[in-house]
């Protein structure tokens, strides 16, 4: 247990490992009444069947359709006269479920996830619909070109299984059974590789009781992995009669768990962090070239990825794509001592701001403990945000260069795609 | 223990605060009481364009300025435009709050220059072709239209691309000068501050602005209802819509209509949930309550496979008219209740939370409640309650508006 204070914010920490692998973590806020859940399990798009793509979407809702004792109506009922909040997402690595309620709640809620995790209904009658609600999202991407941009650059950039859309494959979704779903689940649910988190009015001994009962039979085996394959990368059009063009750019990245990446992610926050960061102000205010422009860093365990977006109408398209990659190119010459200033206050503001949120703290340990296996106290965040210096920044950004990029447009029209600023 | 001031300057601009020493940060906002339906004449889109041209400088600072100011801050800070208000928020740690206020009043100044102006119309249209793209949007613009016809209500937020491509400068420099009175806004801090000093920078940065009588219009909703289908072959799905009438944001009955909309149409474990969504008939069903000033609304809204527009449909109609014959029970009433309650307790647990409810309630209705009176008021909705909206408010007339690939 450790004590941690950032500009008065006193939270403490606990952090065990159940015998079966299950990773539990604990923040105790004073300050709050609320308490919020996350639990991650490896059962995302990622471990998918080679030919079951979209089985782990199709399965984050159809677990929640009773478990023990309680068939769907009674959980799902049980569970609103607690006033819990909630939310059970398919992503790429894992399962994720959310939930915030009053903390006195917690004691009820906890258990009903021991349920839904260890003892789910997955009931012949809730497959169908389940399956139908999967088939249903994919055909609303097509609806929402940006949704759909979002997923094509990711499956075109990330090497396989990485880059698998959430949502799936419609033929494989029509080929799944409630028997083959129901196999696949009980072949990749493991405490091992589970992350439990929770943060708020809660005390470290309650918690660790009650997961120790209703998590403690969990069976423990090793999370289910798939073969990588290459990524195709490159550059790539969608044709579309949409208003806007959707443009999405990717290139590799260091990982989160690498010592740089918070050099890196001081480095977003003036590319693209605020309204003055040089995106912003370059593409939308000093030229007004687009709506939306925007760049964002994103990590899994041993890879990561810096991704570009921007929304367009056509005849303004091809402008803002260029100054999108002279931006780029520009960057790796290196940024002023003003925009490392304005970065780093607006990090540490963040990890202040955040740390009011139970919410927020609860999705921020679990999410430490994947990437460095443990959680950060505020204290940690700060002290590595203020340990990077504009020589430190500028040096990272002169060896890190934004190349070998994915490009991927949608629109009524493909764009030109300068190869020698891309590569 | 969190204490609540209100103070008034001279020239009739009310500062509401919610202080809450244990809080690790502050939100502020301008909310200005004007939007869309206060847009008469030529205007449509004229307030979100404003709001847009408030973050391109002032007589003392550049648009850079403004925000590179707010990065300097470590700011997170934003603004939109609603149908009836316009609100300009930043939320900062303490020790920003005064730099923070001198520059979000600074903005409510603004320079207007012709050049941003020009410039900033390019970004007003590439953000009117982005909602083009989203149909959940392009069909709830539809039915606002649809459904309060010739009331100002009916005017769209963004405007179109040809009234934002016709609207010049000064017409914008009249909406500004007739409506951002200071009467006519709220400014609004919650979290950890120091009142007084707050109250002497207000005076020192708000107190020159000048008095201006600042009205609304107020023309009784003709409401009638109506079908209208909206056909797009490029899209994979249908979406529908239906608004009938309901509680104003004055409305003493607002509190059972949360609780009715919540029971009706939340995304678990509402009647439409159980109808819709746990069948897989349609991905997404909602039933919402909006407390307008003085007029208010419910809406409906569902996504479906084009097959299935038809049983949908009816489904969100049979499921509202059981409500009107059989009300809610207990349980429901109990359910939602605890619902609203917990999501109330979370949104009061952020200051940014707090101030947006502090700052709403006082434009539409100069009070305040604390977040524990709040929950009282929730608590004491019965099924006797629930009943006496659905008397006053019993879902008719509908407006249904339509969208998706099929002709007709």
């Amino acid at each position: 247990m450790s004590t941690l204070k950032t500009a008065g914010i006193k939270a403490r920490q606990g952090v065990t490992t159940l015998s079966n692998g299950l990773t539990l973590l604990v923040e105790s806020m004073p300050d709050v009444r609320s308490a919020a859940l996350t639990i991650l399990t490896p059962m995302g798009a990622a471990s998918d069947p080679t030919d079951g793509l979209g089985s782990a979407n199709v399965l984050a809702d159809w677990i929640t359709r009773g478990a023990g004792e309680r068939d769907n109506r009674e959980l799902t009922d049980y569970l609103d006269s607690l006033g819990a909040q909630r939310a059970t997402n398919a992503e790429t690595v894992f399962m994720r479920f959310n939930a915030s309620m009053l903390a006195d709640k917690l004691p009820q809620v906890l258990p009903v996830y021991g349920d839904i995790l260890l003892r789910p209904m997955l009931p012949d009658g809730g497959f169908g619909p389940s399956r139908d609600l999967a088939m249903q999202q994919l055909d609303a991407i097509e609806d929402e070109p940006a949704q759909k941009l979002n997923l094509l650059i990711k499956s075109r950039h990330f090497a396989q299984p990485y880059g698998r859309p959430v949502v799936g494959k419609k033929e494989h979704l029509t080929a799944l059974t409630p028997a083959g779903l129901r196999k696949d689940f009980q072949n990749r649910s493991t405490a091992r590789g589970s992350i439990l988190a929770v943060a708020g009015a809660v005390e470290f001994a309650a918690v660790r009781d009650l997961v120790e009962q209703h998590f403690g039979s969990w069976v423990s085996k090793e999370p289910v992995q798939m073969p990588a394959e290459a990524a195709a990368g490159g550059v790539w059009h969608e044709q579309q009669a949409s208003n806007q063009v959707q443009i999405g750019l990717a290139f590799d990245a260091i990982p989160e768990s690498d010592p740089d990446s918070i050099v890196l992610q001081l480095a977003m926050n003036i590319l693209s962090g605020g309204m003055g960061a040089r995106l912003f102000s370059e593409i939308r205010e000093k030229q007004g070239l687009c709506y939306s422009v925007s760049a964002g860093y994103m990590s899994l365990k041993h890879l990561g990825a810096v991704l570009g977006y921007a929304g367009t109408v056509p005849e303004r398209a091809q402008k803002t794509l260029d100054s999108f990659l002279h931006e780029l190119q520009r960057f790796s010459a290196g940024a002023q001592q003003d925009e490392l200033d304005r970065a780093q206050v607006g990090m540490k503001a963040r990890v202040i701001m955040n740390g009011e949120s139970s919410a927020a703290r609860a999705g921020a340990i679990a999410h430490d403990f994947y990437h460095y296996g443990r959680p950060r106290t505020l204290d940690e965040l700060r002290a590595r945000i203020e340990s990077v210096d504009l020589k430190r920044l500028n040096t990272f950004l002169e060896a890190h260069r934004a190349g070998n990029m994915t490009v991927v447009t949608i629109g009524p029209a493909p764009l030109a795609v300068p190869v020698d600023k891309i590569g | 223990m969190v204490t609540f001031k209100h103070t008034q300057l001279k020239n009739g601009m009310d500062i509401v605060a919610e202080i809450n020493p244990d809080a690790q940060s502050v939100a502020i906002g301008f909310m200005v009481k004007t939007g869309s339906r206060d847009e008469a004449g030529d205007v449509s889109g004229v307030s979100h364009f404003l709001e847009h041209m408030m973050f391109k400088g002032t007589s003392r600072r550049s648009s850079a300025d403004v925000n590179r100011e707010f990065d300097a801050m470590g700011a997170r800070n934003n603004a939109f435009t609603s149908n009836e208000v316009t609100c300009y928020w930043a939320h900062v740690l303490p020790e920003f709050l005064p730099a923070a206020l001198d520059l979000l009043a600074d903005m409510m100044r603004p320079a207007l220059h012709s050049d941003d102006f020009n410039m900033e119309k390019k970004v007003i249209l590439e953000e009117i072709a982005l909602y083009l793209d989203r149909p959940g949007h392009v069909l709830y613009e539809a039915i606002m239209k649809d459904h309060f016809r010739r009331h100002p209500m009916a005017y769209s937020i963004l405007g179109t691309k040809e009234s934002i491509t016709a609207l010049t400068r000064d017409q914008m420099q009249t909406y500004f000068d007739a409506r951002y009175g200071p009467g006519n806004m709220v400014l609004a801090v919650a979290g950890k501050m120091d009142f007084d000093e707050l109250l002497r920078l207000s005076e020192e940065k708000c107190g020159q602005w000048k008095h201006l009588d600042v009205r609304r219009q107020y023309p009784v909703a003709e409401i009638k209802g109506g079908v209208r289908h909206i056909a797009d072959p490029k899209l994979k799905r249908h979406y529908v819509a239906l608004m009938c009438p309901g509680p104003s944001a004055q409305h003493d009955g607002r509190y059972a209509a949360q609780v009715l909309a919540d029971a009706v149409g939340d995304h678990e474990g509402s009647r439409f949930y159980w109808a819709l969504v746990e069948p897989g008939l349609a991905d997404e069903a909602d039933f919402s309550f909006y407390p307008h000033d003085q007029v208010g609304s419910f809406f409906a809204y569902a996504s479906c496979d084009p097959a299935r527009s038809g049983q949908v449909a009816d489904i969100l109609r049979s499921e509202l008219q059981k409500v009107i014959l059989h009300g809610l029970t207990d349980q429901e009433i109990s359910r939602s209740k605890n619902k609203i309650a917990t999501a109330a307790v979370l949104q009061g647990e952020l200051p940014l939370g707090r101030m947006r409810n502090i700052c709403s309630r006082w434009i539409y209705n100069k009070e305040y409640k604390t977040l524990e009176e709040d929950l009282q008021l929730l608590e004491s909705v019965d099924a006797a309650a629930i009943k006496k909206v659905l008397r006053e408010y019993p879902f008719n007339p509908i407006t249904t508006t339509t969208l998706g690939p099929a002709a007709s």
